[in-house]
């Protein structure tokens, strides 16, 4: 029934495209944001300790961009645009109807919207969409995009969260995400049966809420970290760790350019290194 | 008249009605004053207010139509929005109405199904989603079969509850997924092509919460689930159980207390493995 000749392949398929909607919310998204947080927030214990998880994943090289599309960017677009037609499908009740399940309801279309929109501009402004020259150029600098350096992890961070508002926005989105994903894997697990009775309802809620306020803590602390961070100590980690790279071989010249903040080489030549090395660097 | 006001209420109450003179048309509030009367429930009241056929300001009006059969809450025909909230006039007490909202009562006509008149609303697509499941056991032929498999207790106490539904529609019109549908009858559309449009239309619309925990019903019945397979895919159909967006609201709404959130979550676990069963077992 309803597969008529005129229905389309997403009408045919929309248990199959719903139900990867959902699995898509967990893994890879859900899964991904827990790991971005937490390394985000291994900048508490140092800025060291954070450029080093961003060395681990730059160590992937060309299959770092093969990575990032097939494991969070598709994913997240497909969970994202789907979740803007199932929106649109539905009219939110809960001024008539306010129960908490309804509020939550609401609430996880309102912080879908948010968490959109916060990605799509925290990607921007992190790391400008697109890495060609032109673009970066014309477009992500100019609107204050492709703030992040990933040689520069910490400290370029730091300095992308400098003003309070860019700050709060963050919280903000951020909350938004964790929220989102918290109470969607409350309904995730009723829609794919895994918690049936109220009770087992009851208790999935409670595990989720846990977990909803420790994500939550973990984020804060992340953003907090990632904030207050020494800059100039936190470059001068940074320079002395890419110094043993390029050294060691294990990235190239070319490479660190490219990932290292604009004028970052300057700065820390001027505050700790010899002249000599200056010169080798504005030569290469 | 001494008992009543002793309850804190004055002598007569003002009831705003949502009223729509036929389908299509547009809608408009009319305000009626009803004398209070003991014990008194919004079907009383709809009867005062036919009575008089006036409207609060002494204007002559048509009386307002509404629905009624069992008057004890098992047919479903009365459902109405009273107060904001989805639920049957017949066992809406004024006394209790008023107590929670001393201003008025407001009446408005289910906002989910197409209006006739009033209060009176069609219901079809609930029925029609009925059909869709095959919320029934299948047991005619031209030969005794003898009796069927006995039910343990513990399965008559999961399936009472759910065999409870009277069809009323009220998990669905407090659903935010389950959104109305109105088709207009074409200039040159016959009434049987347009039954037909608007049966296929409602075929590939939400189900709605009724539908599925009756699936779940006689898909636990010992003779029913012998089509378990055939219901379940009817809710991976488009419109089946994956529109459900876990509000809640239908249990919570549900004047009969059936758990429906227990049903579409069983629902959710046997379309989950059948969607394994039709991909790896055949």
């Amino acid at each position: 029934m309803g597969s008529t000749e005129s229905s389309t392949f997403l009408e045919r398929n929309e248990f199959l495209i719903r139900r990867l909607h959902s699995l898509a919310g967990l893994i890879p998204v859900g899964a991904y944001m827990c790991i971005h947080l937490l390394t985000n927030a291994s900048v508490l214990d140092s800025p060291g300790r954070f450029q080093t998880a961003v060395y681990q994943i730059h160590s992937l090289g060309a299959a770092l961009p093969v990575v990032e599309w097939g494991f969070i960017f598709l994913p997240l677009l497909f969970h994202g645009i789907l979740g803007v037609v199932i929106i649109r499908g539905g009219l939110p009740n809960s001024g008539a109807y306010r129960y908490t399940s309804n509020i939550r309801y609401s609430l996880q279309r309102g912080s879908g919207m948010v968490a959109m929109v916060f990605i799509l501009w925290h990607v921007f402004h992190m790391h400008g969409w697109f890495h060609t020259a032109w673009w970066l150029e014309n477009v992500a600098h100019p609107f204050f995009g492709a703030q992040f350096s990933p040689f520069n992890a910490a400290s370029s961070a730091g300095a992308a969260l400098g003003s309070s508002l860019v700050a709060i926005l963050y919280a903000i989105g951020m909350l938004s995400c964790v929220f989102h994903l918290a109470n969607g894997i409350w309904t995730m697990g009723i829609t794919w049966g895994v918690w049936i009775s109220p009770a087992a309802q009851k208790r999935a809620s409670f595990v989720c809420s846990v977990f909803g306020v420790g994500l939550a803590v973990v984020g804060m602390s992340a953003l907090w970290g990632m904030k207050t961070v020494d800059q100039e100590a936190a470059r001068q980690v940074e320079h002395k760790m890419l110094e043993a790279k390029l050294a060691s071989g294990e990235i190239t010249e070319e490479e660190a350019e490219e990932k290292s903040a604009p004028h970052a080489a300057e700065a820390e030549t001027g505050a700790a290194q010899a002249e000599s090395e200056s010169d080798t660097h504005t030569g290469g | 008249m001494s008992d009543h006001a002793a309850n804190g209420h004055s002598d007569s109450f003002e009831v705003r009605i949502l009223r729509q003179d036929a389908p299509g048309e547009s809608s408009y509030w009319e305000r009626h004053r009803v004398e209070h009367e003991p014990d008194m429930n919004v079907i009383s009241v709809m009867q005062r207010v036919a009575a008089r056929a006036q409207s609060a300001d002494g204007k002559p009006v048509a009386p307002v139509a509404w629905d009624c059969n069992c008057l004890e809450e098992v047919c479903g025909a009365c459902t109405m929005v009273i107060n904001g909230q989805a639920r049957q006039a017949c066992t809406a007490l004024v006394d209790k109405l008023l107590d929670e909202q001393p201003a008025e009562i407001e009446l408005q006509p289910m906002q989910k199904f197409p209006v006739l008149r009033d209060l009176v609303v069609d219901r079809s697509r609930l029925f029609r989603a009925l059909t869709r499941v095959k919320g029934w056991v299948p047991v005619d032929g031209s030969y005794d079969l003898g009796p069927g498999p006995r039910q343990s207790r513990t399965e008559q106490e999961v399936a009472y509850p759910l065999s409870q539904c009277m069809s009323c529609g009220c998990c669905l019109d407090a659903c935010p997924q389950y959104t109305k549908i109105e088709l207009t009858p074409g200039v040159d559309e016959s009434a049987a092509d347009f039954a037909a449009r608007q049966e296929q239309t409602h075929d590939s619309a939400f189900l709605g919460a009724h539908a599925i925990s009756q699936t779940v019903l006689f898909n636990s019945h010992p003779t029913g689930k012998v089509n378990a397979g055939e219901r379940l895919d009817v809710l991976m159909d488009e419109g089946g159980l994956q529109i459900c967006g876990n509000a809640q609201n239908c249990v919570a709404v549900c004047p009969k207390e059936i758990p429906l959130t227990t049903s579409i979550a069983r629902a959710g676990r046997a379309t989950t493995f059948r969607l394994l069963e039709r991909w790896f077992e055949k």
